[in-house]
């Protein structure tokens, strides 16, 4: 155990008997395991309302502007990618590079949240708000809490950038970068399912 | 540091801790998401039938899930035990959708 | 070894704790134990308000339609001249049953009790995350203090049952309630997330920070216990979250998730709720089976019978536990097919839960047992949900279920599990760590006194209720003597509600007893029950950091009687080469080969 210990370097600072992975982000997947179950919640009771009553549902586009969300959708997986670059900038140990890159994670979060709010303020100009059936309380309620997710991300990011930025990282103790990251996947990870469903099916 | 040099010697190990893996081409990822996103919209509005829009949606969803969790989220590089807590609350999810469609 | 010990010393001991100012040590302290303190007498509180509404109920059911002593000074929208109105009955029902399983029994056995022994028994510093632990309790308060609010605002309380069926919780119109029902959700909503909170933080503390030696199977069964838990409460809250916020945009949004009117399902509120509502069901009763244990164990000075059979029940349960939830459905007018096979899970549950009962049985088989207070209660617990257990499996097969549901029969059931069960283990677990909480001892005497009479008065007031149930009294009925064949058992309800009310002087009498102790109580040792686990082997109570130096866990958690000691208990982190060298049964023994000693 203790040569096992010493290969893992100061991420192993309880080596006995635990994961050999340290606390904040084991911590992180098992937050992550209850939003799984929090989206499974959202999207099951959308699946089930949507068998109930699919001769009225409305078709892909008729309602909801598809082109811009796909765009948004494209945006948010680039804030993935420049997420994940700060992660390696950081083991790489290129400190410029991460913070740049985590400076453009949260731009680009911070703007695919814009693009969700200018749809919303277009769909209700339309009279389409969360009263109008299930197909608008569906909606703006997964869309809605996604937002709120990736919005939440975006706060987080941003603190995380503002101590990047005052020399909170090295290449030795990234962890907040790498949490952080882990969010901030997921929270793509569930847009690419949510855009699917809501949008294209 | 040890690990660093560890990942040095054998790139394409898979290491117990998360620093050190051999590093993804994510921008390969990128645009392998980037394209998978393009047709869905392309499958979404082509006009297939119904039901093989919808299998053919999900499908192209859940590699997309997959490919983030996988790469981005550095799943391939992790320990069992982590895939084993990333993957265990998508057996209740399973569970709760599948049986409360049962009823409908 | 001393390596090993020396890189797990992560977190520095804070040895200089007399110099925090009052407000971080005691209010916002990230001491888990003091956090778990902090539970402890916000759970207290509210179950005394919990239990002060039963008696509300109880003077209804037992006098219909009398005016409540000094119930004059209730609002005419409640009690107009101190008779209780339906409504207001309403509200009381569901207010209690609000209180008791989510701002008392859960916070009692997870805030209180994983908090404080989970880092003691696995010999960590602290949690994981002392901040976000910190923040669960502080998010619960609000949400208790937001509960307390709804009733005063207009329309009262929420009255739609603790279940809030939708639609009669979905539309004001019906229940009569607005705002508080609202109020109810985003309370919940709130303490939800701080559970999860709490949740995320013992999972990660158990998975990553035990101390050297204390493997998966050396863990004693309260961790077990919490740990499983802990994982319920993590897949089941968002669920019952997500529903919530749904039920809520129903009320304020005017959107319509569950109101048929306009295509949406009112089952699907009952099926996302029991999703959450059943784990939640072993969340309430998994660590009350985990310090029964513990207690048990220690009261009949042997080891746990059958250790690993008793992990891997507690595991069983849990998993069932996700696929049974139909079972509270059988009248919803479900597809029988889907019953059918919730109904044959449920029955399934009944395996693992005999498995731990006997297992209690083969631990007190031939024990050197010792009726303290913590033991009886936790025999009591054994018995009473024996009774519970076995009505619930009456319950789970449909056919009976369809003569019994919405009875008194279910009530009587879940009082005697979530009574008789959770909390006579909480009020073992209290008399059994009280010392270690407060460095004061409880009087045994008095504790007698509270056992017996809480259990003779638990029977008459619940037990008739099987009966009731039986002749078809109606679960959540404001005035059972409206109907002709309700009209015969007035008596019966006198009878039981003259033991609800003395059972909460009963209440009342602990909580004197615990404040009294607190203050005037005997000074504790360290170890006054002569216990194995690691919590024992620090001061009472344990300092800021709990252990200047980590212990290593040589063995098991139950080595009671060891056959080469001296003395009949064996501390996980001694060694008996060392601690009764006379015996040299196992000198030199290494560490790992004295593993399996709960068998």
């Amino acid at each position: 155990m203790t040569s096992h210990a010493a290969t893992l370097g100061s991420t192993a600072r309880r080596p006995e008997p635990g994961l050999g992975i340290y606390d904040k982000k084991v911590g992180m997947w098992v937050f992550l395991c209850s939003e799984v179950m929090f989206f499974a919640g959202l999207i099951g009771s959308y699946i089930i309302l949507r068998f109930g009553a699919s001769d009225t549902w409305p078709m892909p586009g008729e309602v909801l502007n598809v082109p811009i969300t796909a765009v948004n959708t494209f945006v948010l997986i680039c804030s993935s990618v420049t997420m994940v670059k700060a992660f390696a900038s950081a083991e790489a140990g290129d400190l410029r590079a991460m913070r740049l890159y985590l400076l453009a994670t949260a731009i680009i979060g911070a703007s695919f949240v814009g693009v969700q709010l200018y749809e919303y303020r277009e769909l209700i100009h339309h009279g389409f708000l969360p009263s109008s059936g299930l197909y608008g309380a569906t909606f703006f309620t997964m869309t809605g809490f996604h937002g709120l997710h990736v919005s939440l991300g975006v706060i987080c990011m941003s603190w995380v950038t503002v101590k990047a930025f005052r020399g909170g990282y090295t290449q030795e103790d990234h962890e907040g970068v790498e949490v952080i990251g882990l969010y901030w996947h997921f929270v793509d990870l569930v847009w690419i399912i949510l855009f699917t469903i809501v949008y294209l099916i | 540091m040890s690990e660093r040099e560890h990942a040095g010697d054998a790139p394409e190990a898979v290491a117990v801790a998360a620093t050190g893996h051999a590093r993804p081409r994510y921008m390969v990822i990128w645009g392998a998401l980037a394209v998978l996103t393009a047709i869905e919209v392309g499958v979404a509005f082509l006009g297939l039938g119904r039901s093989t829009t919808i299998l053919a949606l999900l499908g192209l969803a859940i590699w997309k899930a997959l490919l983030v969790a996988w790469y981005f989220m550095h799943l391939k590089y992790e320990s069992n035990v982590l895939r084993i807590v990333a993957a265990a609350p998508l057996i209740p999810a399973a569970i709760l959708i599948l049986l409360v469609l049962l009823e409908y | 070894m001393a390596t090993i010990v020396a890189e797990a010393t992560g977190t520095p001991v804070l040895a200089d704790e007399h110099e925090m100012p009052f407000i971080r040590k005691y209010v916002f302290s990230t001491d888990h134990k003091v956090i778990g303190i902090q539970f402890l007498f916000m759970s207290l509180f509210f179950l005394l308000v919990g239990g002060f509404l039963s008696v509300l109920v109880r003077y209804q059911l037992g006098w219909p339609g009398r005016a409540i002593p000094g119930g004059e000074a209730l609002p005419e929208a409640m009690a107009p001249g101190g008779i209780m109105l339906p409504e207001f009955y309403n509200s009381l029902v569901t207010m209690h049953g609000t209180f008791m399983v989510f701002f008392a029994i859960m916070p009692l056995l997870v805030g209180v009790y994983a908090n404080y022994l989970i880092p003691l028994q696995i010999g960590a510093h602290d949690m994981a995350f002392p901040k976000l632990n910190m923040a669960s309790f502080w998010i619960s308060v609000p949400a208790g203090i937001l509960m307390m609010a709804s009733f005063a605002v207009e329309g009262g309380a929420a009255g739609a049952g603790w279940t809030s069926y939708a639609p009669l919780s979905a539309r004001p119109d019906l229940s009569g309630v607005s705002v508080g029902q609202q109020m109810w959700i985003v309370s919940l909503v709130v303490l939800g997330l701080g559970s999860l909170l709490g949740a995320v933080n013992y999972i990660t503390t158990i998975i990553n920070n035990r101390a050297p030696g204390m493997s998966w199977f050396r863990l004693p069964l309260v961790t077990w216990a919490l740990f499983i838990t802990a994982i319920l409460i993590l897949l089941a809250m968002p669920v019952l979250s997500a529903a919530m916020i749904m039920l809520l945009f129903d009320q304020t949004l005017g959107t319509n998730f569950f109101l048929p009117s306009q295509g949406g399902q009112p089952l699907l509120w009952q099926h996302l709720f029991w999703f959450f509502g059943h784990p939640e069901v072993y969340i309430l009763i998994l660590p009350a089976m985990g310090f029964v244990s513990e207690i048990i164990s220690n009261g009949s000075r042997k080891p746990i019978f059958g250790y690993h059979s008793m992990v891997f029940a507690i595991i069983a349960i849990a998993f069932l536990g996700f696929i049974v939830w139909g079972h509270h459905m059988f009248q919803s007018g479900m597809n029988p097919a889907l019953g059918m096979s919730f109904m044959i899970a449920t029955l399934v549950i009944a395996v693992p839960s005999a498995i731990k009962v006997f297992n209690w049985m083969g631990t007190l088989w031939e024990g050197n047992i010792q009726f303290h207070t913590p033991m009886l209660f936790a025999v009591g617990f054994v018995m009473l949900f024996v009774i519970g257990g076995l009505s619930g499996v009456y319950m789970a097969s449909t056919p009976v279920d369809i003569f019994i549901h919405d009875t008194y029969f279910i009530v009587a059931h879940i009082h005697y599990v979530l009574f008789g069960g959770s909390l006579f283990a909480i009020f073992g677990a209290i008399y059994y760590w009280f010392p270690k909480m407060f460095g004061r001892m409880i009087n045994d005497t008095a504790g007698k006194i509270h056992f017996f009479a809480t259990f003779i008065l638990f029977n008459l007031t619940f037990f008739p209720m099987h009966g009731l149930g039986m002749k078809g009294m109606m679960r959540r009925i404001y005035d059972p003597a409206q109907y002709e064949h309700l009209s015969d058992i007035q008596d019966t309800n006198t009878m039981m509600s003259i033991a609800a009310i003395a059972l909460f002087g009963t209440g009342l009498y602990f909580l004197v007893l615990f404040f009294w102790s607190l203050f005037k109580g005997k000074k504790a040792p360290a170890n006054p029950w002569n216990a194995t686990t690691l919590e024992w082997q620090t001061p009472s109570p344990p300092k800021h950091g709990n252990w200047k130096e980590v212990p290593v866990v040589y063995h098991g958690p139950y080595e009671y009687s060891h056959p080469d000691m001296d003395r009949d208990w064996l501390a996980q982190n001694e060694r008996p080469d060392i601690v009764s060298p006379a015996h040299p049964g196992r000198t030199g023994a290494a560490p790992d080969s004295t593993e399996d000693g709960a068998e």
